[in-house]
């Protein structure tokens, strides 16, 4: 998210072409949607849609429940390093694996003991 | 036969519209612009089917469709303003002929040009700062650990975390304060948007600035030497800079 030390200069000439590679950064989606959903000119078309059911919180939401596969092409890939997460996710997985343990001990009694 | 109806993407004003030629409309089609008054709607096509009253309801809870439809709006938006000053319209604005566009460019006739003078010559950056998420942890070494970690030791552990805490997110809060005044300074007009949770960016830590600067084109010097000098003096700031971008938060109707 840094800015680069070595970075382009952001400023260019008004009457440049904007295409995609002309752009300093592509702007990501939460600021692409940050903007066209809740800023611009509000002007009543003939067709109503009630954008403010779309709130980015529920963006959010769908964000979080679309498919792994999905938010990687789209080159959402927070979870990968957020350490709150991968921690409890390794956390759960010690917590299950520690329980089935205890499952299994529990289940199979003196004979699963002298077994194992 | 498919129904048809006028897209809308933004309003400018005194442009040749030729360049426009070559940007892709939403649904493929072309853009079109539609003239009224000293206004300039640029426009296009789309099918009823998808942009209609009940296919948007539907079309705008899929996230893929809603990506989409964002940034090839966008897309138009950001060539509009290579050409001129420019009114992006909200996602969406749907009239069902050129007659429906002509009357909203009457109707906001007025206020649609004191729009345009207001960013006219201007473009639109966004400075985000964002908390340390390590500096923002847990520090305890002012603490010392007790040989046993008995009830109240324990508590007041906690007690001095927070406290700490509390004082680096009044620190952070501050800085961004300042960052963003000094930023106002060099900019003609600024806005503070609600921070963008970090689930939806990908950021780490807390973003503590997120600020929208409406820059003279002739000042962006001076406001990108703004920005560098605040980098430097605010490392922990973790600033960033991104832009030019239409402006969007700068280009309001007053109501």
């Amino acid at each position: 998210m840094t800015e680069p030390s070595s970075s382009p200069p952001t400023s260019r000439p008004y009457s440049a072409p904007v295409g995609q590679s002309s752009r300093p950064q592509p702007a990501n989606l939460a600021d692409i949607l940050e903007r066209v959903l809740d800023k611009g000119i509000i002007i009543a078309g003939d067709i109503r849609v009630n954008l403010l059911d779309i709130e980015l919180l529920t963006i959010k939401i769908r964000l979080l429940i679309v498919s792994v596969d999905k938010a990687q092409e789209m080159g959402i890939d927070w979870w990968r390093n957020d350490p709150m997460l991968t921690t409890s996710e390794q956390g759960l997985a010690d917590e299950n694996r520690k329980l089935r343990e205890r499952v299994e001990e529990l289940e199979s009694g003196p004979r699963g003991k002298s077994r194992g | 036969m498919a129904e048809r109806a006028r897209y809308l993407y933004a309003i400018t004003r005194n442009v040749d519209p030729s360049p426009l030629g070559s940007t892709p409309a939403l649904s493929g089609g072309r853009l079109d612009v539609v003239e009224h008054r000293g206004l300039t709607a640029v426009v296009s096509d789309v099918d009823l089917r998808e942009f209609g009253q009940e296919g948007l309801r539907e079309n705008l809870e899929r996230l893929e469709w809603l990506e989409k439809v964002a940034r090839g709006h966008d897309t138009v938006v950001q060539a509009v303003a290579s050409l001129g000053p420019t009114a992006p319209l909200r996602l969406a604005t749907i009239c069902l002929d050129d007659e429906g566009v002509r009357r909203r460019l009457d109707e906001w006739h007025d206020a649609l040009h004191v729009v345009l003078d207001r960013v006219e010559g201007r473009m639109e950056w966004s400075v985000k700062a964002f908390a340390d998420p390590v500096q923002a942890g847990v520090d305890t070494s002012g603490v010392p650990e007790p040989a046993q970690g008995g009830g109240a030791a324990y508590l007041q552990r906690k007690k001095s975390e927070q406290t700490a805490r509390e004082h680096r997110e009044a620190d952070a809060a501050r800085v961004a304060g300042e960052i963003h005044d000094a930023l106002a300074a060099s900019s003609s007009a600024s806005r503070r948007l609600p921070a963008q949770d970090p689930q939806l960016t990908g950021h780490t830590g807390t973003m503590t600035l997120n600020g929208a600067y409406l820059v003279d084109l002739d000042e962006v010097a001076e406001f990108e030497a703004t920005f560098h000098r605040l980098q430097k003096e605010h490392p922990d700031a973790a600033l960033a800079l991104q832009g030019p971008w239409p402006p969007y938060s700068f280009a309001v109707l007053e109501q």
